[in-house]
């Protein structure tokens, strides 16, 4: 069982962002990166997916920021093979590109399944697994929280809306958008990253990458706060108080 | 008639063919207690190795004054100590007592040399008499303790597992076989001397005054001569087989006490836990750790040899205080059981484990289940407690680092590692904000990257990101500025200096923490590092010296505690206020400074009252060793709150004074969760500091 997992660099929000001179995107001369939390539930059930039926995990992360720092972490955690796609990205990268990105490095390399993220912090459109299925020409299912593999197939659980579940045979190869692993996504000892630094090699390959068919992005800004809060003041029990009859004026609680 | 000489036979009325029969017996016991020997030494061989040769002279003399005077056993049990006391005495004049016997009979005899008659025999006998006494007294009242005091310490039953999970009914054996027959071989003993003396009647027996009373006693039965011979000699053979079987029981029963204890006296490591080792490359290419049994040192194994279950770290562990499934006399005894399993070693009498698979080899998870490991503040109460030298901290943080090796821990701890890996810190904060608490000040506060400083503090996660505790690190920076001490701080350039980190077990985070911390002190001019936080002064001042740090290291209680010396700071009032004032583990435990905060209290004036559990002897608050940053919902009482408790005793007091951010933080929230909020007020001590300043 061969299992990829595409990894993808996101801005870190704990730190303050900025917006660059252009106002089309985030300043990123000081931007710290890390690993984005859907992809690192995407590993996580590859690992786990792994230890169950066997096979290898390989995590696929494209050049730029701290990349290969994401790659050591993965090895960290038990990823097998690691590997840099080079090529001229656009920044932002936006899911179109990182998808053909993916799908030119992921061609010349084995595969039964293909675990993405269901979405990234800095990209909530959740595409890249999409449409990294059609270049490969593969099914593919997102927004899932359950993988089981038998058989050559897959058999998954999507989540829907308002909590209705849908149990899925997926032929393999195929790509699958994750939502949550089975459990928190594994801590990466810090000897482990440092030994993976010292030990496991990074393999590249190039790509090409045409942002082809993704949005224009015309102006990038904060959100704007300040208007719509009410503040409620008085002792706890008056507190209470008000919050009930707000919540009952606006229908939330009858 | 010729004088007679005052002597005893030692093969009295004995044919030929009884003493080849005795002497037969005991090369049998002297045997089997030499292969129970040599089973030990194989065994502890097969640990790695430990260099702990350094200085042995010293070594062996610091044991022998321990053990001689009972030293460690008094301490919190006076009445074991002294029980103790009077049968290791006895047992050791005994001993030497069978030894010139033994000497005087079957060496000098045959250079036709006899020293145990006249004056030196009166002496012995005498001497012999009177610490055989004390040592049946010692053995009674031990029993005494055991059967009719029955303190919680001596209780086996375990806080890890259910009744139907395991079968202590050995240990008991145990402790029974061994009172009962040590009493047996002492009352013998006297038994022989009574029916001799009864026979022989011979004028000395006075200087037997023990022998003596049994004689008259055993005169009221008016025996006939030939009787009292039968039973001299009865009595002589059950002693001899009595003592025999004790020597062949010795090797393999807690009775080899008394080798390993002194050799585990001897060999202990005073710097243990303040300084851990690190990691060798041999260990982060197999895996980091302790899996298996012989990932442990000769000393480790050794270790669990030496307990006795004495059940004082049991008692004094606030885990299984607080009812988590750690007690570190059950841990030792479980690594012991697994280790005589794999090394084929082990004892007449031991405990049962249900569902234990002793060929699945890794023992963190598997035989000590991860919870366990996890319940371990780390706050030293076992060993400061045990009265043999075991450190049970060393391999418990060893067992961790393989748990962290496999990512086997609780969600919150995880996050609060990653946290520290990214920014530094555990609040999740970026880097940028760690000085941000010194804004509200009205003064700069030096920054010690940029400008040459006396002081360099080191301010620690607590005192810098917890907002229930930055007034008390305004407090501290204000007081130094009013004192015209020249310090600074590191600002960003701080990370957390690693010492809950090493303890948790994530080595390698611990090393990149100080490889962090290190570069920018290395930059960074100044003289003398003051720390808010006991945890970051241990690794700071025990720790950091391996990777170059070679400033001296000062928690603020003792910088202040020096200017009050120096006439520096001197208080405008005087403090009306009771107080208590509780040891943090890593100040007063770990680096013995119990007295710098108490002198600061006593030049402020206030009324310190003393919690039973006080200096050395402090009880931990729950948070170290990472343990602040797990899960502690699930306790049933919490230590900190047990400690309020403890502090409410004490009758009226106003503050519960700490020394430590986080018990800052600890006791704030006990003070609430145990409803105490009316009764007591939690305070660092410098809030008093800044009040008695005016």
């Amino acid at each position: 069982m061969h299992i990829i997992v595409p990894l993808r660099q996101v801005p870190d929000l704990v730190e303050d962002l900025e917006i660059d001179a252009s106002g089309k995107d985030l300043d990123r001369e000081w931007l710290k990166y890390k690993m984005n939390e859907f992809d690192d539930h995407a590993l996580e059930e590859a690992l786990l997916l792994k230890e169950e039926v066997g096979g290898a995990v390989t995590a696929v992360a494209l050049d730029g920021g701290e990349v290969d720092k994401l790659l050591f972490t993965a090895a960290a955690k038990g990823a097998d093979r690691l590997v840099k796609v080079r090529g001229d990205f656009p920044t932002p990268l936006n899911s179109h590109a990182m998808a053909r990105a993916l799908a030119g490095a992921i061609q010349g390399l084995d595969y039964d399944l293909i675990l993405t993220g269901v979405q990234a912090v800095d990209e909530l459109d959740g595409q890249v697994g999409v449409l990294l299925a059609h270049y490969l020409g593969i099914p593919h299912v997102s927004v899932v929280t359950d993988v089981q593999v038998h058989d050559g197939k897959a058999v998954v659980h999507k989540e829907y809306a308002g909590g209705v579940m849908g149990e899925f045979d997926v032929i393999l190869p195929a790509v699958l958008g994750i939502q949550a692993a089975r459990q928190t996504p594994r801590y990466a000892p810090v000897s482990r990253v440092r030994m993976a630094m010292r030990k496991s090699t990074i393999e590249e390959v190039s790509a090409e990458a045409s942002a082809e068919g993704a949005p224009d992005i015309r102006k990038l800004f904060k959100p704007e706060k300040g208007a719509g809060a009410q503040m409620l003041e008085g002792s706890p029990e008056a507190v209470a108080e008000k919050i009930i009859h707000i919540l009952k004026e606006k229908g939330i609680v009858q | 008639m010729p004088e007679l000489i005052p002597s005893r036979e030692v093969f009295r009325h004995f044919p030929f063919w009884a003493q080849f029969l005795f002497y037969l017996t005991a090369f049998a016991g002297t045997i089997i207690f030499f292969y129970g020997f040599y089973s030990r030494i194989r065994k502890y061989r097969q640990g790695r190795a430990d260099n702990r040769f350094d200085h042995l002279t010293r070594r062996f003399l610091n044991a022998l004054s321990i053990v001689l005077r009972n030293q460690t056993l008094y301490r919190g049990d006076a009445y074991a100590g002294f029980a103790h006391s009077l049968i290791l005495w006895g047992f050791i004049v005994l001993f030497i007592g069978t030894v010139i016997v033994f000497l005087d009979h079957d060496i000098l005899r045959l250079m036709g040399m006899h020293l145990l008659q006249g004056t030196f025999y009166l002496w012995f006998s005498l001497i012999l008499d009177v610490f055989g006494l004390l040592f049946l007294v010692g053995l009674f009242l031990m029993w005494a303790r055991r059967t009719l005091i029955m303190p919680y310490k001596l209780d086996y039953a375990r806080v890890d597992r259910d009744e139907d999970e395991y079968d202590r009914s050995g240990y008991l054996a145990d402790d029974g076989f061994f009172l009962g027959l040590l009493f047996f071989i002492g009352a013998t003993g006297f038994l022989i001397e009574g029916f001799r003396i009864y026979a022989d009647q011979p004028p000395w027996a006075g200087w037997s005054p023990v022998g003596w009373l049994t004689a008259q006693f055993l005169s009221l039965m008016r025996l006939s001569p030939a009787t009292v011979n039968f039973w001299h000699a009865a009595a002589w053979w059950t002693h001899a087989v009595a003592v025999m079987i004790f020597l062949a029981y010795v090797p393999f029963s807690k009775a080899m006490h008394m080798v390993t204890d002194f050799v585990n006296l001897m060999f202990r490591d005073n710097r243990v836990p303040r300084r851990l080792p690190g990691v060798s490359e041999t260990q982060l290419k197999e895996g980091m750790g302790y899996k298996t049994i012989t990932d442990f040192t000769w000393k480790e194994l050794l270790d669990l040899d030496a307990c006795t279950k004495c059940g004082r770290c049991h008692e004094a562990c606030p885990a299984r205080s607080a009812g988590q499934p750690l007690s570190p006399r059950d841990l030792i005894l479980d690594l012991r059981t697994f280790a005589d399993a794999t090394f084929g070693t082990g004892e007449w009498f031991s405990q049962r484990v249900k569902g234990w698979n002793t060929d699945r080899a890794v023992i963190p998870g598997g035989i000590i289940k991860a919870e366990t490991l996890w319940s371990c503040t780390t706050c030293m109460a076992c060993m400061e407690s045990c009265p043999v030298g075991i450190e049970h901290l060393l391999y418990i943080v060893q067992m961790r680092r393989t748990l962290v090796d496999e990512a086997t821990m609780d969600d919150s701890l995880q996050e609060a590692l990653m946290n520290i890996g990214d920014y530094g810190n555990s609040f999740g904060q970026p880097a940028r904000a760690r000085g941000k608490w010194s804004q509200e000040l009205d003064f700069p506060i030096k920054d010690a990257r940029r400008e040459a400083v006396e002081y360099l503090w080191f301010v620690g996660d607590y005192a810098s990101f917890d907002p229930r505790i930055q007034e008390n690190s305004r407090r501290v920076a204000r007081i130094f500025h009013r004192l015209g001490i020249d310090f600074g701080i590191l600002y960003e350039g701080e990370k957390n200096a690693g010492n809950d980190v090493r303890r948790v077990g994530e080595e390698g985070l611990y090393e990149m923490l100080v490889e962090d911390n290190m570069a920018v002190l290395q930059q960074a001019k100044f003289q003398k590092i003051v720390t808010t936080d006991p945890h970051s002064y241990n690794t700071l001042k025990n720790e950091y010296s391996e990777f170059g740090l070679q400033t001296p290291v000062y928690h603020y209680t003792q910088l202040l505690a020096r200017l009050i010396d120096e006439g520096r700071l001197r208080f405008q009032k005087k403090l009306n206020y009771q107080v208590t004032y509780h040891d943090p583990c890593y100040l007063g435990r770990y680096n013995r400074e119990t007295e710098a905060p108490r002198k600061i209290l006593r030049a402020l004036g206030v009324e310190v009252k003393e919690m039973p559990r006080c200096g050395t002897n402090t009880f931990c608050c729950g948070a170290g060793g990472g343990r602040i940053w797990m899960d502690d919902a699930h306790i049933k009482e919490r230590p900190s709150e047990q400690r309020i408790k403890e502090a409410l005793t004490l009758g009226k007091l106003d503050y519960f004074v700490v020394a430590c951010p986080k018990d800052f933080a600890m006791y704030s929230d006990a003070v609430k969760t145990s409803g105490n909020e009316g009764s007591i007020k939690v305070c660092d001590i410098i809030q008093l500091v800044e009040e008695a300043l005016g």
